[in-house]
C-alpha cells in the first residue's frame, strides 16, 4: 500500500457564517482522538459573511495541505451550489454529502428579480446534483434543515451532515469517535439535539449509500 | 479547541493551526511583550495571544495603531531586556520597514522576532508581494517554516538566534503555512513572571546616523557572516536523500507540494530543504549542487532563490541545468499546489503525471458553467451598505456622478468598487486615499472625495489628513466609523474603548480630533437612518474646503457579538407582500444577501436566518414594505 492511498481526503465547502470551521475542528478532534494524523488547508481570509469558503481536510499520511485535483474521497457541502464550485477536487466516484440548502448570491437574485418575463429562475438542487452525477454516482442529498428540525433544533444542520459521513463504508474514523467529538465541541445546552441530529444524518446517509 | 493546546503546560501532540503553533512557540520561548496590527493571514496570531492573555497574565500585549508602531514597540521592549514578538502581513512590513532597516544596524538586546506573511494568489492582499527581499536587503536573518510543527519549532529557535546575535529575526511564511492545521509536538511550557527592568541594568545604545552608521555597517557585515556560519549547521537546512543526479531545492509550503508530487510519480529525488532564506547556507548548498546535473528550484513568486543559486552554481558547478522560472517551467504568478509541481517534475523526468489534471480541470469548468458567481459582499446588517446607498442618492440628486473622483482605501468598504456601487477610482494601500486626493485636488476640476475606515484612519491616513488640512485642500472625507478593525475579525483599534484581551483603553475622540486639526466641518450620520444621511452628505460634498462626514454605526458582526454577550436577541425583518410593489430597490440598489425573490409571486422575501434586523432595506424601499418581525431569533 502506498502512502497516497493511506490518505483520506475531504473537501469541505460552504458559505461564510455556516460554521464550516467548527465542522472541520470536530472531524479533526475525532481523527486525532482515534490516533490518526490530520492536516488541513483552511481559508480564513476576510471575515465578511456569505462568501464562498472551503477547507482541505486530509487524514492519514498527508504531505501537502492542499488536496490535488481529482483526489477528494469525500465532499461535504453545507450549501448545495458550493459543492459544484469545488468539483475539480472530487475524485471520480467519490462521495458527496450535501445539504439541499441553497443560499443564492445577490447577483443571481438581481437577475431573477429584474427579468420582466419571469423566465429567469434560481439554480436548483436538481441541476446541481445532475452535474455532480457526471463525476460520481454517490451523492447523498440531505434535507438538513428538516432533519435538524426533527432533532429539535434548527441549528444542528452541521451535525446532520457529519452524521452522514460515518455511514460511508471506507470512512476512516469510527462513528462513535465522531459522535464524541461532535458532542464535545457543540454548545453544552445543545448536546441532546445534536446527538439526535447526528443519528438522523447517519441513518439518512446509510439509506442513500446502500 | 486548540486554544486549550496553546495553554497546556505538559508536552504532547496537538492538532494546531500554524498560527496557533507560532503563538505556542513564542510562549515556550517565554515571550514577554507582544504587539500587532491585524492582517490576513496573520490575524489569528494576534487573536490567539489576546485569547490567552488573561490566562497567563505574564506577558504584556498591545494592539498597535499600525505595523511600524508594533515593530517599534517590540524593539523597544527588546532594548529594555524583554523577549518580544510581532507579526504582520506582507504589506505590513512596507509600513514597518523604515524602522526595520535601522534596527538591522543598531541590533537589539533580548530576543525579538517579527513574522511576515506573504500572500501568493493575493487571497486577501492588494498584491503578491515577495517579502523575502527584506531580510537580505536589511541584513536581518530570515527563516521560513513549511509546517505547523516547524512554525512552532522555528519560532522558538528564532528567539535563540536573535538573542545570541543581538539581532531582529524575521520569520517568513505564506498563507498556506499560516492557515495550515497539522500535528504539532509541544514541549513543556515553562513561563516566568513578568518583571520590569531598570534601564541602567539593561541599557545599550540604539542610534544610527553618519559615521555611527558606517561603523555599525562594518559590524553588521561581521554579524551576518557569523549568522551564516550558524545557518550552515542548523538542522533546519537539511537534505532529504534520494537517488539520481536530478535534485530539488525548495523551502516553505513548496517543500510539501514537492514531496507529495514525488510520491505521486513514485520517484525519490534528493531535496535540499531550505529553512534559512537569508543568509543562505552557501557552503552546504555548494556541496549539494556538486553532485547534480539538474536542479529544480521550486519557489512561489519571484526567482529569489533561483537567481542566488545560479550565482553559486556558476562557481561550483557551471554545467548545472537549472529548472525554474527562468527556464520557463514555473510561473512567477499565483500560488503553487501538488499538480503544478508534479507536472514540472514529470516533464523533467520524462514521465506522465499520476493524473490528467488538465482534463479534470477542463471537465470541472464545463460542469460549473451553470453556477452563478458568488462575489464578496457586505454582511447582512452592514452599515457600509447604507452609507454607500445614501452617497449614491446624494450624487444622483446633485447630478454630479460624472464630476467627482472617488479615492477608496483598505477595509471592507474597498468592496465599494463592486456592484451595485461601482465607485473607486483608486485604492492602493493603507491610508493612501488622502495623499492621492491631495494630488488630484491640485490637478482636477472635479470634486475629490476620499473614503477611509476608522482603523485605517489611525493606521496611516492621519499624516495625509493633516497634509490636506494644512494645504487648504478642497476634499470631502468619509470616515466609516464601525468601532473595530472589521475585515480581519473585528479587532480593537484606537477607535475602541478596549485593547487586547478586552482590557480597557482610551478611545480617541474622532470628531474632536478633526475639529482640532481644523476641518471646515464635521458631520456625524447614522447609516441605519439611511434616508436622513442624504442631506448631510450633499451639504458636505457641495461645501468648499475640507469637510468630514463620519458615518457611525458598529460593524454588524461586532454588534451581533455585543448583543450575544448582553443576552439580546436579533429581531429579523420580513417583507410585507401586500405593501410590496415589486419595485426591487432593495435588490438592485442594495445587494443584501438576506434578500431573495419568491419565485411563486415574484415578490421579495427576507431570509430570516440571515437577516440582522437592521431595516436599512425599509429605508431603501419607496413604500416601506419591510418591517421587523414579531419574533426574535
Amino acid at each position: 500500500m502506498t502512502n497516497a492511498s493511506k490518505t483520506y481526503n475531504i473537501m469541505f465547502a460552504g458559505v461564510g457564517g455556516q460554521g464550516l470551521m467548527l465542522l472541520s475542528a470536530i472531524l479533526g478532534k475525532a481523527a486525532v482522538d482515534s490516533g490518526l494524523k490530520v492536516m488541513t488547508g483552511e481559508q480564513h481570509g476576510l471575515s465578511q459573511r456569505q462568501g464562498s469558503i472551503y477547507v482541505h481536510f486530509r487524514i492519514g499520511e498527508p504531505i501537502s495541505p492542499l488536496i490535488p485535483y481529482g483526489r477528494a474521497d469525500m465532499m461535504i457541502a453545507m450549501e448545495a451550489s458550493e459543492a459544484l464550485r469545488y468539483v475539480e477536487y472530487l475524485k471520480e466516484d467519490g462521495i458527496v454529502i450535501m445539504s439541499n440548502r441553497i443560499t443564492p448570491s445577490v447577483t443571481e437574485t438581481e437577475k431573477v428579480a429584474l427579468d420582466k418575463e419571469k423566465k429567469t429562475k434560481y439554480l436548483t438542487v436538481e441541476q446541481i446534483v445532475e452535474r455532480l452525477k457526471q463525476v460520481t454516482k454517490n451523492v447523498v442529498l440531505l434535507d438538513s434543515l428538516e432533519l435538524a428540525l426533527q432533532a429539535g433544533n434548527a441549528r444542528t444542520e452541521n451535525s446532520v451532515l457529519i452524521g452522514a459521513t460515518v455511514a460511508c463504508a471506507d470512512f476512516p474514523i469510527k462513528a462513535e469517535e465522531v459522535r464524541k467529538a461532535v458532542l464535545a465541541l457543540v454548545p453544552p445546552k445543545t448536546v441532546e439535539s445534536n446527538s439526535k441530529a447526528f443519528d438522523l444524518g447517519k441513518d439518512a446517509g446509510s439509506t442513500c449509500l446502500s | 479547541m486548540t486554544v486549550e493546546d496553546v495553554k497546556r503546560v505538559d508536552k504532547g501532540l496537538a492538532l494546531m493551526l500554524a498560527n496557533e503553533a507560532i503563538v505556542r512557540g513564542a510562549l515556550e520561548a517565554d515571550v514577554k511583550v507582544v504587539a500587532f496590527y491585524p492582517g490576513s493571514p496573520t490575524s489569528e496570531i494576534l487573536d490567539t495571544f489576546g485569547d490567552v492573555l488573561d490566562h497567563f497574565k505574564d506577558y504584556k500585549m498591545q494592539i498597535a495603531a499600525n505595523e511600524k508602531v508594533a515593530l517599534e514597540t517590540v524593539a523597544g521592549a527588546s532594548m529594555a531586556g524583554q523577549r518580544s514578538f510581532t507579526s504582520m502581513k506582507s504589506v505590513g512590513m512596507n509600513v514597518a520597514s523604515d524602522s526595520m532597516y535601522s534596527i538591522g544596524y543598531t541590533g537589539l538586546n533580548a530576543g525579538c522576532v517579527c513574522l511576515i506573511a506573504d500572500d501568493p494568489y493575493a487571497h486577501s492582499s492588494q498584491s503578491e508581494q515577495d517579502g523575502r527581499y527584506f531580510g537580505k536587503a536589511a541584513y536581518v536573518p530570515m527563516i521560513e517554516p513549511s509546517t505547523a510543527q516547524e512554525a512552532r519549532d522555528m519560532t522558538k529557535w528564532a528567539f535563540e538566534i536573535s538573542e545570541k546575535h543581538k539581532t531582529l529575526v524575521i520569520i517568513r511564511t505564506t498563507t498556506r503555512v499560516n492557515h495550515q492545521r497539522g500535528m504539532v509536538q509541544l514541549e513543556q511550557l515553562e513561563r516566568t513572571p513578568f518583571k520590569k527592568h531598570k534601564w541602567k541594568d539593561v541599557k545599550g545604545q540604539y542610534f544610527t546616523v553618519g559615521s555611527v552608521a558606517r561603523s555599525l555597517k562594518a559590524k553588521l557585515l561581521e554579524k551576518s557572516a557569523a549568522i551564516q556560519s550558524d545557518f550552515e549547521k542548523t538542522k533546519f537546512n537539511y537534505i532529504v536523500p534520494g537517488t539520481g543526479n536530478v535534485g530539488i531545492l525548495t523551502a516553505g509550503v513548496c517543500f510539501l507540494h514537492a514531496q507529495e508530487a514525488m510520491q505521486n510519480l513514485d520517484v525519490t529525488l534528493p531535496i535540499f530543504k531550505l529553512g534559512t532564506l537569508s543568509p543562505l547556507p552557501e557552503k552546504k548548498i555548494s556541496e549539494f549542487l556538486k553532485s547534480l546535473s539538474t536542479l529544480i528550484v521550486i519557489e512561489e513568486l519571484t526567482p529569489f532563490l533561483e537567481t542566488q543559486i545560479a550565482a553559486i552554481a556558476k562557481t561550483v558547478n557551471p554545467d548545472l541545468n537549472i529548472v525554474g522560472k527562468r527556464s520557463g517551467h514555473f510561473s512567477e504568478m499565483l500560488e503553487y499546489n501538488v499538480p503544478i509541481v508534479e507536472k514540472v517534475l514529470a516533464e523533467v523526468l520524462d514521465k506522465k503525471p499520476s493524473m490528467d489534471y488538465d482534463a479534470v480541470l477542463a471537465k470541472a469548468e464545463k460542469l460549473k458553467a451553470i453556477l452563478p458567481e458568488r462575489p464578496p459582499i457586505f454582511c447582512p446588517g452592514c452599515p457600509h451598505r447604507g452609507t454607500l446607498w445614501s452617497f449614491r442618492q446624494a450624487l444622483q440628486q446633485l447630478k454630479i456622478r460624472d464630476n467627482i473622483v472617488f479615492n477608496n482605501d483598505i477595509g471592507c468598504y474597498s468592496m465599494a468598487f463592486l456592484p451595485p456601487n461601482e465607485f473607486s477610482d483608486s485604492m492602493l494601500a493603507m491610508g493612501a486615499s488622502m495623499g492621492i486626493s491631495a494630488g488630484m485636488a491640485m490637478s482636477l476640476e472635479d470634486k475629490v472625495i476620499a473614503m477611509v475606515g476608522d482603523s485605517t484612519l489611525y493606521h496611516a491616513a492621519l499624516p495625509g489628513i493633516v497634509n490636506l488640512i494644512h494645504h487648504n485642500s478642497n476634499v470631502t472625507i468619509f470616515v466609516l466609523d464601525n468601532s473595530v478593525t472589521a475585515m480581519t475579525g473585528q479587532q480593537y483599534n484606537p477607535n475602541s474603548e478596549f485593547d487586547a484581551g478586552g482590557h480597557p483603553a482610551r478611545k480617541i475622540n474622532m470628531e474632536k480630533m478633526f475639529e482640532a486639526l481644523g476641518a471646515n466641518s464635521v458631520t456625524i450620520i447614522d447609516p441605519y437612518e439611511t434616508r436622513d444621511c442624504i442631506g448631510p452628505i450633499k451639504a458636505a460634498i457641495e461645501a468648499d474646503g475640507l469637510n468630514v462626514i463620519i458615518s457611525r454605526r458598529e460593524c454588524a458582526l461586532y454588534g451581533d457579538r455585543l448583543k450575544k454577550v448582553a443576552g439580546e436577541k436579533i429581531i429579523p425583518s420580513e417583507n410585507i407582500k401586500d405593501t410590496c410593489r415589486g419595485i426591487y430597490a432593495c435588490v438592485k440598489e442594495f445587494y443584501c444577501p438576506a434578500i431573495t425573490i419568491d419565485e411563486s409571486d415574484g415578490k421579495m422575501i427576507i431570509q430570516r436566518d440571515l437577516c440582522d434586523g437592521c431595516l436599512e432595506c425599509r429605508q431603501v424601499c419607496p413604500v416601506d414594505a419591510p418591517r421587523h418581525m414579531e419574533v426574535a431569533k
